[in-house]
């Protein structure tokens, strides 16, 4: 890394307190879209919006590797499960991020379920935890809501609400959970076409816009980009899926902290 | 002229009074409309009359569409490269084209297209010199005889006699432009011009004579020579990185225009006084090869400076602007020569082309590199070699793209990009740049933040979405980064440069527009700082439009458009415009025209607003509106009778907050602007 990135990054950690805020990592396929994932259905939708998760047919777990701007203690492991249950979907998750020294995890619990063909909806429960060495650690109790509606054929709107009663660590630490509001659209343009975007504000942030596309190339291959407006970043990405197994690759890219690797292997039983 | 509502009511209806004579057909909409929407990615006051000449000379000698090729398509600009290439497949695939009406069964052809692309093409007209006599030719071959002249009515001080320094010449400009058009294949074109404040007669400095004079021969299709170029020309190969000569266009509401679309060698016909050759040049056509060879001698205006240690002059700055009016501008006239010579091969097949460019430039003194800092890796040299690599290729519904270009002993510049329907309704276009701060042409014209493409990395993501004929949203964004320093940016810095456009056609005559587009850049903080450091510059740009007609003969158009922007943590600047249009396009008359009246508000120079306005035939302007006041123009045309028409263009620009306008010599005391531009053209 340069000097000058160096000092970039030391003044964004400081400036936008980018390494103490809880970091969510809604896996590749998400983010090479621009985290534009709010009407979309995925596995790693219980991450983002447990809606999403509604339509699933099989059992399926994904594992996913997140690097940011290639410093090598900035990384966050998740893995998220998902089973569809008579009517219901249940959906597990768990994300740790940091190292030794300093540790986020996150631990999930989804409820979702789909009312009509057309309507989504969805609760979570998540249970986080913060460790500093020396100085203590700390625990808390979040939940979400999320929905997802078919408006016209093809076209999906998607809210998701995450900690809306604004829990937080406690008073020792000045560790936020961040508070927010998503909601946004997706429409296939054709059975090889998705188009997605998404408008998000948390609580204490500016509002950030998000676009991304994904193109199924072939059967085997999708592509997917898209852009984040703030901070402005770019993301591309691809998926592999072979029979039950797919395995998906991201990039964003940040203009000032640079290039965030990402990827995820999954399995559909 | 005073401005109040009574006084412009008069005014529209002196204008449409004598409505209804007899006559044939007048200005043209269509080529107005491509222009301005081309002109959109030009902030600059372009020189359009290529474009325009163009357009015109195929709208006479319609191309064939049975008969055409992937080049001349291209010069219809408004064809974008996965158009073309489904005109092409489709032609190649269900054979020549029967029916106008077939082209409505292409992908990526509305009705817009279509219709501009009837208008210029046909699917039956003879090509080429297939009767080619010297009888047909005297007969067929088209004179246009072309002279306008233009002032600015009010005294600037350049032209004061009670001044001690004032300019050389008169106030007036004159252009004298004659044309010689056979079919599409033979071009004789010759330009006379003097700008305001320039002399005539130059008396002082080589070359003696008119200030500006260019002409061009071109010929085409003569056997294996497609194309055979004498005198003023240009050459455009590629992505414009290493080779690219005369018009070019960026990023803009048209997300297809990034991918540039070369036209090898083409006439040179404008009067920009700089960025073209002179010499001579042919391509020529082995099978599947084409080959491109040139050269050319011409002398360039350049400020130079002494240099100390080498005894010698060296080139300081070139200059671009050709105005030739006070004693330096005089003295630094064709100051410098510059030699050009080299070649492009490039090889054809299907839907593949490869090029390869190679040439050297030479002057005749050295460049100086300037004492900055950010001008560290100037070029300081006499003598330069380009080379590049370049691609073009379809596959299925995906156009790709790109060239690598090498300054030979300095940098290298490269870009690649893909465009591709995903579905029928959206289109996608990616394309990544990465050019080096040492990387040197001086024919650059590649896709670039920057005014040329050097110093900078990016990346470019732009989507279409047309759901059905009615409407259309246009996106992208834009990440760059300038590795190097850069004038008032003291540090690498980095920015975006967002855009969105929603169009609502109703139907074929109404139209409403939308768009909204950020940028965010670096610059220098403001004020004193021992070290500079970085602030943003983010600016915002809204506007509004709507289009409509209340008969065949009137349509109008307004415009609302706002320009925010904020240096750091300083307070908002606004700038403000609003318009109104009216043209007047009879179907059968001798007179038409058009007027419009503008507000405008701005607070100062970085917030001022470019308006593309009408004018007299080839000749083009898009100002920049800065201050606050009041902008009226209009500009009139008569068909005298058959061959001879007459063009009146009045503007008068009015200011509430000055009390003098513009500065140094260009100064008018006084709160107002105006000016007046006759044009006659003859054709025989």
């Amino acid at each position: 890394m340069n000097p000058m990135k160096k000092i970039y990054l030391l003044f964004a950690c400081i400036i936008f307190n980018l390494c103490v805020e809880a970091q969510s990592n809604y896996g590749p396929t998400i983010s090479a879209m621009g985290n534009a994932g709010v009407a979309l259905q995925d596995i790693w939708s219980a991450q983002k919006n447990q809606a999403g998760i509604a339509t699933l047919k099989n059992p399926k777990i994904a594992f996913a590797y997140n690097n940011e701007y290639g410093i090598s203690n900035f990384n966050t492991k998740s893995v998220v499960f998902a089973f569809p249950l008579k009517n219901y979907v249940l959906g597990a998750g768990f994300q740790t991020y940091g190292v030794e020294n300093y540790n986020e995890t996150k631990s999930s619990l989804s409820l979702a379920k789909a009312i009509s063909p057309k309507l989504l909806l969805a609760f979570g429960l998540n249970y986080h935890q913060l460790q500093i060495e020396n100085y203590g650690s700390a625990k808390s109790l979040t939940f979400d809501v999320g929905l997802q509606y078919e408006i016209f054929n093809k076209l999906w709107l998607g809210t998701h609400i995450s900690n809306p009663n604004q829990s937080n660590y406690g008073d020792d630490t000045e560790q936020n959970i961040s508070t927010n509001i998503q909601f946004g659209a997706s429409y296939y343009f054709s059975n090889q076409l998705l188009i997605s975007s998404e408008i998000e504000k948390a609580i204490a942030n500016e509002v950030d816009i998000k676009f991304g596309i994904s193109y199924q190339l072939a059967k085997l291959i999708a592509l997917r980009c898209g852009t984040s407006v703030n901070p402005f970043k770019q993301y591309v990405g691809f998926g592999l899926n072979y029979e039950k197994l797919n395995v998906d690759i991201a990039v964003s890219s940040h203009q000032i902290l640079g290039i965030s690797p990402q990827i995820s292997i999954g399995y559909e039983f | 002229m005073n401005f109040n509502r009574k006084s412009f009511l008069v005014f529209i209806s002196i204008i449409l009074i004598p409505l209804n004579v007899v006559a044939q057909q007048t200005e043209d909409p269509i080529i107005a409309n491509i222009l301005e929407s081309l002109s959109e990615t030009q902030t600059e006051d372009f020189d359009y009359t290529e474009l325009a000449e163009r357009l015109n000379r195929f709208k006479k000698n319609k191309i064939n569409l049975n008969r055409t090729s992937r080049n001349q398509l291209q010069e219809l600009y408004f064809l974008n490269p996965l158009q073309i290439n489904a005109l092409l497949d489709h032609i190649a695939t269900n054979g020549k084209l029967i029916n106008d009406l077939e082209l409505q069964s292409i992908d990526g052809f509305d009705l817009e297209t279509i219709k501009n692309i009837l208008y210029f093409t046909t699917i039956n007209s003879p090509t080429g010199f297939e009767n080619f006599t010297l009888k047909n030719f005297i007969k067929n071959g088209e004179n246009d005889i072309l002279i306008r002249s233009g002032k600015y009515l009010e005294l600037q001080k350049g032209y004061d006699n009670n001044e001690n320094n004032t300019y050389a010449g008169t106030q007036e400009r004159v252009l004298i432009r004659y044309r010689l058009n056979y079919q599409n294949n033979i071009q004789l074109a010759l330009n006379l011009e003097k700008d305001a404040g320039e002399k005539y007669w130059n008396t002082t400095n080589n070359p003696k004579g008119i200030d500006f004079l260019s002409a061009s021969l071109f010929i085409k299709d003569v056997k294996k020579f497609k194309k055979i170029a004498i005198g003023n020309y240009a050459l455009q190969f590629g992505q414009g990185l290493s080779l690219w000569s005369g018009l070019g266009f960026g990023k803009g509401a048209d997300i297809f225009s990034i991918a540039k679309q070369d036209l090898g060698l083409i006439p040179y016909s404008s009067i920009n006084e700089f960025s073209y050759f002179r010499g001579i040049s042919s391509q020529i056509k082995f099978g599947r090869f084409d080959f491109t060879p040139f050269i050319s001698s011409i002398k360039l205006d350049a400020g130079t400076s002494f240099n100390s240690e080498t005894n010698l002059d060296e080139i300081s700055s070139l200059q671009q602007s050709g105005l030739h009016r006070t004693e330096s501008e005089i003295n630094n006239r064709s100051k410098i020569n510059q030699q050009v010579f080299g070649g492009n091969f490039q090889y054809n097949f299907r839907k593949l082309s490869i090029g390869i460019t190679a040439y050297q430039s030479s002057y005749n003194r050295e460049f100086s590199v300037g004492n900055s800092l950010y001008n560290k890796f100037n070029f300081a040299d006499k003598e330069l070699k380009n080379i590049s690599l370049y691609y073009r290729y379809t596959y299925l519904n995906t156009y790709f793209f790109g060239e690598f270009a090498q300054s030979i002993s300095y940098g290298y510049a490269y870009t690649n990009g893909i465009m591709s329907s995903l579905s029928p309704a959206v289109s996608l276009v990616l394309l990544h740049r990465n050019y080096q701060t040492n990387y040197h042409s001086f024919f650059n014209q590649g896709l670039s933040e920057n005014t040329n493409a050097t110093n900078e990395k990016g990346f470019y993501s732009g989507i279409q979405i047309k759901p059905n004929r009615k409407f259309e949203l246009n996106f992208y964004a834009d990440a760059f980064k300038f590795p190097w320093l850069k004038f008032g940016v003291d540090a690498p810095s980095s920015g975006y440069d967002l855009f969105g456009q929603f169009t609502f056609s109703q139907n074929k005559t109404s139209k409403y527009i939308l768009r909204y587009q950020f940028e965010k850049k670096q610059q220098n903080s403001i004020g004193f700082n021992t070290i500079p450091i970085l602030i943003d510059v983010k600016k915002s740009k809204y506007r509004a439009e709507i289009q409509y007609q209340i008969n065949q003969k009137i349509s109008l158009k307004n415009r609302v458009e706002m320009v925010q922007l904020q240096e750091g943590n300083t307070a908002f600047r606004f700038g403000f415009l609003a318009y109104q249009d009216i043209n007047y396009h009879p179907l059968s008359s001798k007179l038409s025209g058009n007027i419009r009246l503008a507000l405008f508000e701005t607070t100062d120079f970085d917030t001022r607003i470019y308006a593309y306005e009408n004018d007299v035939l080839y000749g083009y302007s898009i100002p920049g509106f800065q201050n606050e006041g009041v902008r009226f123009y209009t500009n009139l045309r008569y068909n005298i009778k058959r061959g001879i028409d007459l063009w009146l263009k009045y503007a008068i620009t009015k200011y509430n907050n000055l009390d003098v306008i513009g500065s140094g010599l260009e100064e008018i005391d006084g709160n107002q602007r105006s000016e007046l531009k006759l044009q006659v053209r003859l054709q025989f």
